[in-house]
């Protein structure tokens, strides 16, 4: 760790935990209450799931509908865990990274709440069959302008402290997570306007709602999860950034790339006929930015292989960044090659939650393993439940990239051959159907270690402590110095 | 990196794409122009083609997507070059039989008219609704159910009726189906009248849709996207040849 007392100066460690202290309530607040509509989100998919190969499952239970569920499980898994996951993060990198304590972190907090409230009436109202049956926009159309307003309460703290920032170098985080802030309010208005208000095409609608779905992942998500994995692999092995140069490729690439992803779900629609070809070039090309992020991060914690296993942050970090590289690879391949197969299959879900979970979420494991401790000022209770947290995350998105996506192909096959009965190709799909709901069994038991965890530190219940808790046993030559005796609050508890 | 030039730089790429993707085919796609007939000779009439369609599609079609039915059912025929869909028995029309002639095509931009959006679909769970309506007529032919009668019991219970192919009983040709018992209500017999569904019910009581089940219905059926009632301009009619079975 970077972070001894030696090696930075008073004054610096004085403004990190004010820092960290002006932001503790509302980052605390998104974390905690985003992984909590992580594990709803994991009940929702799991029941969503079991429905596809086991149709009488909770048969005669109208609010768990097929369908419904499918929507709500999607909707909670983005604006109540993703969403949430991405403010706590950008609000304390960004106020880390420009030097600057937050000023106004009650109203933060406030838009928190109200944010929790829009997506909590928003998933009841889908159950309740109000939903607007726009794929990921299926919030009544009530929610929308308040989730937009509570989003511009929330960020626009950090846009200021990025202005009011003392003059100095940018970090590369900070591209991302200004790209990233100023790109959703664009997105999402875009999509919700053309969309509900705006009177258009019904197929315009269909492929508007297609392209929010692409940039949603593309240009918020990935950036935030890119943003923190560029701030915690420096940070954590205590190195510069592997390459400059790299880092600004892989910037503007995803920039350059990304807008035009999405239409892709369209192909052999009735729409000009550019766009669904646009939308797949963006889907193949996206590759290169995935390959210049990956390679300077693993470029930049390699050869510190022991870090990496022990940080919870890096570890995380790490596992998220292989999880785009493979995002990258199997998304060029299937939309370079025989997209039509795949088009109505598991597959699109698959690449979902491959971006939604594989990349993004485990790179917001990683950034509130790191973040949490500096917070609270209390160290991680037990490293056997991040391990089981870990261990659970990674094969259960593994599971269902490789039922959904891989199984989608299969199923594809089945669904073209169109001389054969539609069933028997359908039905290709249920043993990989059972795959993806077992998948979705682990992700629940996983984050149920990961909420139980939090919230633990959310009461104030960490180590207190002045050793991180880290992932593999206490070394003597350890920066720290040996266990227990740096400590100045009584014996550690793990 | 100079912040300005970053702002400037953040505006062409992505302000670029919002324009081509999404502005300019949004203006383009929302006054389209009225595909004509070519005349006597190919066509044989004249005039524009205006797509009509019976039933209460604004309402159904919102009840489609509040019950989240594109999540497993596409309603999309792509072309050959994207996919094989027009060949699959009934989903792009009615082959050729001694009944009807070949009714296929492809999926047309006014298909979805009357629409709020056009349900694609997310993934093919199950059937492509695109002619359910057509398909359940034809199918349906010499039975006693009618298409609206048979929709309704498939979303009551979609394996508790006989699958609507004549010719084929085996188990892979059985709906797997979730059934949607929100959309139905339990009444007593004499408020039911003609509208009691032929189920199972308690002792007095009947089954019956509800206004929202009716409405969905009355969509349903009406997806009938093919050319037998109505012949589209033969310039937009790309009736596939079939290729021979491998």
């Amino acid at each position: 760790m970077s972070e001894t007392p030696s090696s930075a100066d008073a004054n610096d460690i004085a403004l990190r935990s004010s820092i960290d202290r002006s932001l503790r309530h509302p980052v605390m607040f998104f974390f905690t209450s985003g992984a909590l509509w992580l594990a709803v989100s994991a009940v929702l998919g799991f029941i969503a799931s079991a429905k596809k190969h086991l149709p009488e499952f909770l048969d005669g239970c109208s609010l768990f509908d097929a369908g419904k569920i499918d929507a709500a499980h999607i909707n909670a898994l983005i604006y109540g865990w993703g969403f949430q996951a991405a403010f706590g993060m950008i609000i304390w990198l960004m106020a880390r990274l420009s030097r600057k304590e937050c000023t106004s972190s009650g109203i933060v907090l406030v838009a928190g709440h109200l944010w929790n409230f829009a997506v909590l009436f928003g998933v009841v109202g889908i159950m309740l069959g109000m939903g607007t049956g726009v794929p990921w926009m299926e919030f009544p159309k009530a929610v929308w302008p308040v989730l937009l307003l509570c989003y511009m309460l929330i960020t626009i703290w950090s846009l200021i402290q990025f202005q009011v920032r003392d003059a100095g170098h940018v970090y590369v985080s900070q591209w991302y997570l200004l790209a990233a802030m100023l790109w959703f309010p664009w997105i999402y208005m875009t999509a919700n306007l053309f969309v509900f208000v705006f009177d258009g095409n019904p197929l315009m609608a269909a492929g508007i709602a297609s392209w929010f779905k692409g940039t949603l992942f593309l240009l918020f998500f990935l950036p935030v999860a890119v943003a923190s994995a560029y701030f915690l692999a420096p940070k954590v092995t205590g190195r510069p950034v592997y390459s400059y140069n790299i880092a600004l490729f892989g910037f503007w690439t995803l920039a350059v790339v990304g807008p035009w992803a999405g239409m892709q779900k369209l192909t052999g629609a009735p729409i000009p006929q550019f766009l669904p070809y646009a939308g797949a070039a963006a889907m193949v090309l996206i590759l290169v930015p995935a390959i210049a992020v990956a390679i300077n991060i693993l470029k930049t914690v390699s050869g510190h292989g022991e870090t990496v296993t022990a940080s919870p942050a890096l570890r995380f970090t790490a596992a998220g960044v292989v999880g785009l590289l493979t995002y990258g690879i199997l998304s060029a391949t299937t939309h370079a090659f025989g997209f039509s197969l795949v088009q109505f299959s598991y597959t699109d879900y698959g690449f979902d939650i491959l971006g939604l979970y594989g990349v993004f979420s485990l790179c917001a494991f990683g950034a509130i393993y790191f973040i949490v401790p500096r917070i609270t000022r209390r160290e991680w209770l037990s490293r056997r439940f991040i391990s089981w947290h870990f261990y659970l995350s990674l094969y259960g998105v593994i599971t269902v990239a490789i039922s959904a996506i891989v199984g989608g192909i299969s199923q594809g096959e089945g669904i073209e051959a169109w001389n054969q009965s539609f069933l028997a190709g359908a039905g290709r799909a249920q043993s990989y159907g059972w795959g993806v709901t077992i998948a979705w069994g682990f992700l629940l038991l996983s984050s149920l270690f990961f909420s139980l965890h939090l919230l633990l530190m959310w009461a104030r219940l960490g180590r207190r402590s002045s050793h991180p808790t880290l992932l593999t046993g206490p070394h003597a030559d350890s920066p720290h110095g040996p266990e227990g005796e740096v400590d100045n609050y009584g014996s550690a508890t793990a | 990196m100079k912040f300005k030039a970053f702002i400037f730089g953040l505006l062409v790429s992505f302000g670029l794409p919002w324009l081509l993707v999404i502005v300019v085919p949004f203006s383009a796609m929302r006054s389209l122009e009225p595909a004509k007939y070519a005349g006597m000779e190919i066509d044989g009439g004249d005039g524009v083609y205006i797509p009509k369609r019976d039933g209460r599609i604004k309402e159904g079609s919102e009840v489609y997507g509040q019950e989240g039915c594109y999540y497993c059912h596409t309603q999309l025929i792509r072309p050959t070059y994207a996919g094989s869909d027009v060949w699959r028995a009934d989903w792009a029309g009615l082959k050729k039989s001694a009944d009807n002639p070949d009714t296929r095509r492809e999926t047309l931009a006014t298909d979805y008219e009357g629409e709020k959006i056009a349900h694609i679909g997310v993934m093919r769970v199950g059937h492509d609704l695109s002619n359910l309506g057509r398909r359940l007529e034809a199918n349906l032919k010499g039975t006693q159910l009618s298409p609206e009668t048979w929709t309704f019991l498939h979303l009551y219970n979609p394996r508790g009726i006989t699958p609507y192919r004549k010719d084929s009983q085996d188990r892979e040709e059985r709906s797997a189906c979730p059934s949607k018992p929100s959309l139905f209500k339990e009444v007593s017999k004499n408020i039911a009248g003609f509208n009691a569904l032929p189920v199972a019910s308690p002792e007095g009581k009947a089954i019956i849709p509800s206004d929202r089940a009716r409405a969905l219905v009355s969509y349903l059926v009406s997806l009938k996207k093919d050319t037998l009632e109505q012949p589209v301009p033969q310039n937009l009619n790309y009736n596939p040849i079939q290729p021979a079975a491998q």
